[in-house]
């Protein structure tokens, strides 16, 4: 953006959400620290209460595209979601869902197996999935770097922040690097308007983001991802 | 701990649990005064929860700024078959980030609002359609649904009363076009996001084929508080026409951006530079999109003696919207922002309708050609000449929203364009 905005290269990880807390848009808490483990991170396998079992499914660092479609605790949550729509068709989305969740896209065989579970043919199948951006199409990396690129953002630099991330992921847009780590992609608002940039890595957002934020950034999910 | 930021002149009725992490708990809530309005709603019967809502002159916080009582009554009164409540919590309208923010502070405040609604609608089940990308919110959401269920709030006999209200929490995919009404009882209904041509309305056929009311997260948490308090108390702040108050998510250039819980009728220009503390040294007002990105761009000279009302910005040749103020200083590339906006309705329009599908890509890739410097003055006119053929001719209004921030740009910022046409110099840099 402009010149007169230079930000310095930070070292401390930047889980600044000024959503969370205070009002000088730098702060260390995560959602974690702030709510506790009850709300954030934890939940039971099975997906606890039915009327949560169709919400919050998370974007898992770890992916296994031939996971059946579904054993055990999920299975308790595919059944719990059935039980929560007067028909099977109504269920698709939150099914969809669970099984990228599970195996980090939905391939052609997803489609062809969600659609037996609820007995919808694979072309309906397919033009749902392909209708909705969260749905990956294609197998995404460990860490799916979402940047807003949007107008409140992109006022105030957004473009840069992609950019960034690009450099130092060595990627390009919508690319996965080499290692399997990061795919990054632009994404429309976030509804974090407040708080540019706006980045959404999986399931997490990371708000007030500048370009040089993004460095120490990186260096922490690959930590993160090397564990 | 303040909320990133918060303003004296501010009104916080909705947004009183911001910054308080008890809010978010059902005690902690509880302790606020929550579910005391449901619990007096069910004492004083549907007809009158409807009648408080109206005499409070609520309207819909969604955007459309209907009038929410009235729209509750239109269900029929003769039950024959289950009635639906949704709460349309698929918040992406480009510069709004209110409802995010109302479900991860104080997600009983929405419930109880659902609960209310659905009460006074006779619905036995609400979904909470909660955008997909918000993944942490609607953790805290179905928790606080969770919560409601194991305190009796929610589910069958809900304080004794004998009413069953279920509620499910249901996680969308990632379309824009979800947020109209028609597309997102589809969306529920386990299709493709198409919005639905209307009559019938959905109080009529919604969800599953039957009769279904649909409102916005804002809009359902004014309702505990004025079922509490009473319409009157409402109307103590507002115009005759926009009683209460309302969540303005301030972005862009501006050095405190977030959200500000004003009365409506709030002047603009007080928003900008006494709330938000104005701009950075030597930037001055160039232009504010007031309502999110589907409405007409203002200029510095219409923000002046603006009131931010329903009635106010319409006078002022915008809309409200769900008033999301974008405010952009006098280093903006207005042409890049215009493209950027064209964009992103040419990436979300669901492609029933030949006038938008075609329409935004068309507009984009003219408005990339003069970004460029590549455009010519004739391409000005092919501009607004297609946008008027988007305007009102489609199933919903996407094409009307892409079509409006070109049509009002090239209308007050010819100057921005011609230089890019005549001489290939871009004004602005962001």
């Amino acid at each position: 953006m402009s010149e007169t905005r230079k930000p310095p290269e930070r070292e401390s990880i930047p889980f600044r959400n000024p959503g969370w807390a205070g009002n000088t848009g730098e702060f260390e808490l995560s959602e974690r620290e702030v709510r506790g483990d009850d709300y954030v991170g934890t939940r039971p396998a099975d997906g606890g209460h039915p009327s949560r079992a169709t919400s919050y499914p998370y974007m898992l660092e770890k992916k296994d595209p031939s996971a059946p479609l579904f054993s055990g605790s999920y299975r308790e949550r595919y059944e719990k979601i059935l039980t929560r729509y007067p028909d099977t068709r109504a269920a698709l989305l939150p099914v969809l869902n669970l099984a990228q969740e599970l195996r980090g896209h939905i391939s052609q065989e997803t489609m062809t197996e969600v659609g037996a579970l609820l007995d919808l043919s694979d072309a309906y199948v397919r033009g749902v999935t392909t209708f909705y951006t969260m749905y990956n199409k294609r197998p995404v990396g460990r860490f799916l770097i979402q940047v807003c690129t949007n107008v409140s953002c992109n006022l105030c630099g957004a473009d840069d922040v992609l950019e960034a991330f690009l450099e130092h992921t060595g990627t390009e847009l919508g690319g996965t690097s080499t290692d399997g780590l990061f795919t990054v992609m632009e994404v429309e608002c976030l509804a974090a308007c407040g708080f540019p940039t706006a980045v959404q890595i999986n399931s997490r957002y990371y708000e007030s983001i500048e370009p040089g934020d993004v460095p120490a950034l990186l260096k922490h999910l690959r930590e993160q991802g090397a564990e | 701990m303040a909320y990133p930021y918060t303003h004296e002149r501010e009104t916080r009725v909705i947004s009183r649990g911001f910054g308080e992490p008890e809010a978010r708990t059902l005690d902690g809530w509880k302790a606020l005064g929550g579910y005391q309005g449901l619990k007096k709603a069910l004492e004083m019967g549907r007809a009158e929860v409807i009648d408080v809502v109206k005499a409070s002159g609520l309207r819909g916080r969604g955007g459309a700024g209907f009038p929410t009582g009235v729209k509750w009554s239109f269900m029929p009164q003769e039950k024959q078959g289950p009635h639906y409540l949704l709460c349309n919590a698929d918040e992406s309208e480009p510069g709004t980030f209110k409802d995010r923010e109302l479900m991860r502070w104080t997600p009983h405040q929405v419930i109880e609002g659902c609960l209310i609604a659905a009460y006074a609608i006779q619905a036995e089940h609400v979904y909470i359609y909660c955008r997909g990308e918000f993944f942490e919110t609607n953790q805290v959401i179905a928790r606080a649904v969770e919560e409601a269920y194991e305190a009796g709030l929610a589910g069958e006999d809900i304080l004794g009363s004998g009413v069953t209200i279920d509620v499910t929490v249901h996680q969308g995919a990632g379309a824009y076009i979800c947020g109209e009404e028609t597309a997102l009882m589809e969306s529920v209904e386990g299709r493709r996001g198409l919005p639905r041509v209307k009559p019938p309305f959905p109080a009529a056929v919604g969800v599953f084929g039957k009769p279904s009311t649909i409102n916005n997260v804002e809009t359902l948490c004014a309702v505990p508080h004025i079922v509490v308090h009473g319409g009157e108390w409402y109307r103590q702040w507002g115009t005759d026409e926009s009683p209460g108050t309302k969540l303005f998510c301030v972005s862009g250039h501006v050095r405190r951006k977030g959200n500000f819980e004003l009365p409506m009728g709030f002047p603009l220009e007080d928003l900008l530079y006494d709330v938000c503390g104005g701009f950075e040294k030597g930037r001055k007002l160039k232009a504010v999109i007031p309502g999110g990105s589907s409405v007409p761009f203002m200029t510095a000279e219409d923000c002046k003696d603006c009131s931010l009302s329903y009635e106010g910005v319409v006078e002022k040749g915008s809309m409200l919207g769900c008033a999301s103020v974008m405010v952009m200083d006098d280093r903006t590339n207005i042409v890049k922002q215009v493209r950027r906006t064209v964009d992103f309705f040419a990436h979300e329009s669901c492609g029933q309708c030949t006038p938008c599908r075609e329409g935004t890509t068309w507009l984009s890739r003219i408005l990339l050609r003069i970004e460029r410097g590549k455009g010519t003055e004739e391409d000005l006119d092919t501009l607004v000449d297609l946008g008027r053929q988007m305007t009102g001719t489609t199933i919903c209004v996407l094409s009307d929203s892409a079509a409006a921030p070109v049509i009002s740009s090239i209308e007050k910022f010819r100057d921005d364009y011609l230089a890019l046409i005549r001489r290939g110099e871009a004004v602005g840099t962001a």
